[in-house]
């Protein structure tokens, strides 16, 4: 685990469709041994030769885009309307600071507590209720520094916390980017195909196309999934809980995992000694959904950090679950390349 | 004086309603460069005179709030989550994922638990205040050490400059107001002012003005300048209710005013050529002038205030140009020709 690493690849700002800075930044941080590829939707196809050429193409994948907000219309009063790019929900927006790329700050709020009355005050203001401030008094000023179709994105607050706890936005995926990065940066025993991909925040739009040219056998998702360990929460509804572990679905809203691969999962994590846990909710859902489906289906598994408060500027996880889903992944690729 | 690097530090300390100290000592030491006598009282607030209490002159009390809004920790439960009461009025719409910062003999940092959206199937309404749940990463055990009931809370708010003469931060209710009294200060620095001048950051305004009670009692003022932020327009709120961001100080008017002080206010804005707006309220304003001005047999207030955005939020906006406006006219009345 890299967290000098890690900092760096959560503070770039890469909304869907805009992992430009990601993918930039990946590329530069390769050592030179690497083939590269990006294709026409951006993703990164990363080929690292081994010591040997495994039986079963493997690739490993995660995601290098975030949630974040794109500018739709400027107010008279030079305030920027907004809609986000994948899911945020709207209590975790009000209140809050963002940036463009070209600097500009802004905060994110709507008319003050004092002014809401009645029945409203029991209301959660939706995002088009919302505003985006900048400082300025009209939207010929806004217009100077921001353009409609600009992205923002949520400031960066990276900190260890608690008991091993890390707080920063874009855990989700920037962890599986970190673990990728650094199994490239090692010498490999087997062929390494590595795959950061763009836009699964907006509907798992880039995986599908990257699988065309990684063509894998088998694929394994780093991804980060919903924690919900907290107080007020029964144990049915916690999904995974933070300090148990790497975390194996046997489904979620986008794939039924393959069972074989689901079992050898947690074979292998006994056999090294790493904590693994389920989830005990079929929610969410990523890469894999696109993934197992592609070009006539491809077997995959998904290894995942649990994380709180996914979705916000501050995603909660623990670090000795990314130590975990760390050593799982490399194992697990070990075991596929020798299937 | 540098407005911004004054209102940065002063926002940047940490004074929730009765735990001023980190907010007061800061504001002291600020103050001591234009009074030597300055000084924290036992209920927190910053006291300064500056004159001469036998040269004849009327005593004028410049007076702003130094306590912030916050939350403080009333019980530690079994999961070592944080539960938590509020200190003033908070704005519950931006409660969920916000961070946090405990205010402990070490501060200890946390998030405000949120449940995700996919457990919680209600995202249409606020969180309510008996939810507010604090995610410090520990369990009970450790935590019982670091943290004691009682502690204050900070959502945290880092102070960003906006465009132009804008800034955003936490506390600028009512820090603008210290910073605005400081500015006036500053500008009557070596000046022959026609009153001894006193100064009063007071405590507890949040939780009902009850550090201007005790403090205005204790300065002997004959008249009282006091500033606080008021509602700068913003869509969705009442236009004849707010004022307008960058047209400078907002003089109040209200029955409880002092006729005599608003009227001079006017007209030493007009003289001077300091920009003003006008607030008229039927009764009390909601600030510590309707307190100062029932003390003893009646302090002769005037309300000066601060058009704000976004109040009782970490991310308040302000225009450090109407600060100085509000400054300006304390200095200008000080100057002006004795009441």
């Amino acid at each position: 685990m890299n967290l000098v690493l890690l900092e760096k690849l959560t503070s770039l700002y890469g909304v869907s469709g805009d992992e430009k800075a990601v993918r930039e930044f990946i590329k530069s941080e390769l050592p030179a041994d690497c083939e590269i590829k990006t294709d026409n939707i951006g993703n990164l196809i990363v080929f690292k030769k081994g010591e040997k050429t495994p039986k079963n193409k493997t690739a490993l994948f995660a995601h290098m885009d975030e949630v974040g907000f794109i500018i739709t219309s400027i107010t008279e009063e030079g305030l920027l309307k907004f809609t986000s790019v994948g899911g945020i929900t709207p209590s975790a927006v009000f209140g809050r600071r963002v940036v463009f790329k070209n600097g500009t700050a802004g905060v994110i709020a709507s008319k003050a507590v004092h002014m809401v009355k009645g029945d409203e005050k029991d209301k959660q203001p939706p995002l088009d209720e919302l505003t985006i401030d900048i400082g300025v008094s009209t939207k010929e000023e806004a217009e100077k520094l921001v353009s409609l179709g600009d992205n923002c994105y949520f400031e960066n607050d990276f900190f260890l916390f608690g008991d091993n706890k890390l707080h920063a936005k874009a855990l989700d995926d920037r962890i599986g980017c970190m673990v990728m990065l650094e199994m490239l940066k090692s010498e490999q025993e087997y062929d390494l195909t590595c795959v950061f991909t763009v836009q699964e925040e907006v509907g798992l739009r880039g995986a599908g196309c990257a699988v065309y040219t990684a063509d894998p056998d088998f694929a394994v998702v780093i991804e980060s999934t919903t924690a919900c360990d907290i107080s007020g929460s029964d144990d049915e509804n916690k999904v995974c809980c933070l300090g148990e572990g790497a975390v194996v679905s046997f489904m979620d809203r986008s794939t039924i995992y393959d069972k074989e691969l689901y079992n050898l999962a947690f074979e292998t994590a006994k056999e090294i000694g790493v904590k693994c846990q389920t989830k005990t909710k079929v929610a969410g859902g990523n890469d894999s959904g696109a993934i197992h489906k592609a070009m006539g289906g491809i077997r995959t598994t998904a290894i995942s950090v649990p994380t709180r408060y996914l979705h916000t500027a501050s995603c909660v996880v623990d670090t000795e679950d990314i130590k975990a889903v760390e050593k799982l992944v490399k194992a697990m690729y070990k075991k596929l390349c020798e299937l | 004086m540098e407005i911004n690097k004054v209102l940065e530090k002063l926002c940047c300390a940490v004074g929730v309603s009765g735990s001023e100290e980190g907010a007061s000592e800061v504001a002291c030491e600020l103050l001591k460069e234009y009074a030597d006598n300055a000084s924290v009282d036992k209920f927190g607030n910053v006291t300064a005179f500056i004159g001469d209490k036998n040269n004849g002159k009327k005593t004028l009390l410049l007076e702003a709030h130094i306590d912030e809004i916050g939350f403080v920790v009333t019980y530690i439960d079994d999961k070592g989550f944080i539960k938590t009461a509020e200190c003033g009025g908070t704005d519950r719409r931006l409660y969920a994922a916000q961070t946090v910062t405990i205010h402990s003999k070490h501060p200890v940092r946390g998030v405000i638990s949120t449940l995700p959206p996919h457990v919680s199937s209600d995202s249409k309404s606020a969180m309510k205040k008996e939810d507010i749940v604090i995610d410090t990463g520990y369990n009970k055990e450790t935590l019982e050490k670091l943290v004691s009931l009682g502690d204050r809370i900070t959502i945290d708010g880092k102070f960003s400059v906006l465009s132009g003469t804008r800034v955003s931060g936490k506390a600028v209710d009512d820090r603008g107001g210290v910073a605005a009294v400081l500015y006036a200060l500053s500008l009557l620095k070596d000046k022959e002012a026609d009153y001894n001048i006193a100064v009063l950051f007071a405590s507890q305004e949040e939780t009902g003005s009850r550090g201007a009670t005790i403090g205005a009692y204790n300065s002997e003022a004959d008249y009282c300048l006091a500033t606080d932020v008021s509602f700068a327009y913003t869509p969705g709120a009442k236009k004849e209710k707010c004022g307008i961001m960058g047209k400078g100080a907002m003089i109040g008017i209200s029955p409880v005013l002092s006729e005599e002080v608003t009227e001079k206010l006017k007209a030493v804005a007009s003289d001077k050529n300091i920009p003003v707006q006008f607030e008229v309220m039927g009764g009390e304003t909601g600030t510590d002038a309707d307190e100062i001005s029932v003390i003893k047999s009646g302090i002769k207030t005037g309300l000066i205030s601060i058009p704000l955005k976004y109040m009782h939020t970490p991310v308040e906006v302000v225009d450090t140009e109407d600060i100085k406006a509000v400054g300006k006219l304390m200095y200008k009345f000080a100057v002006g020709g004795a009441l």
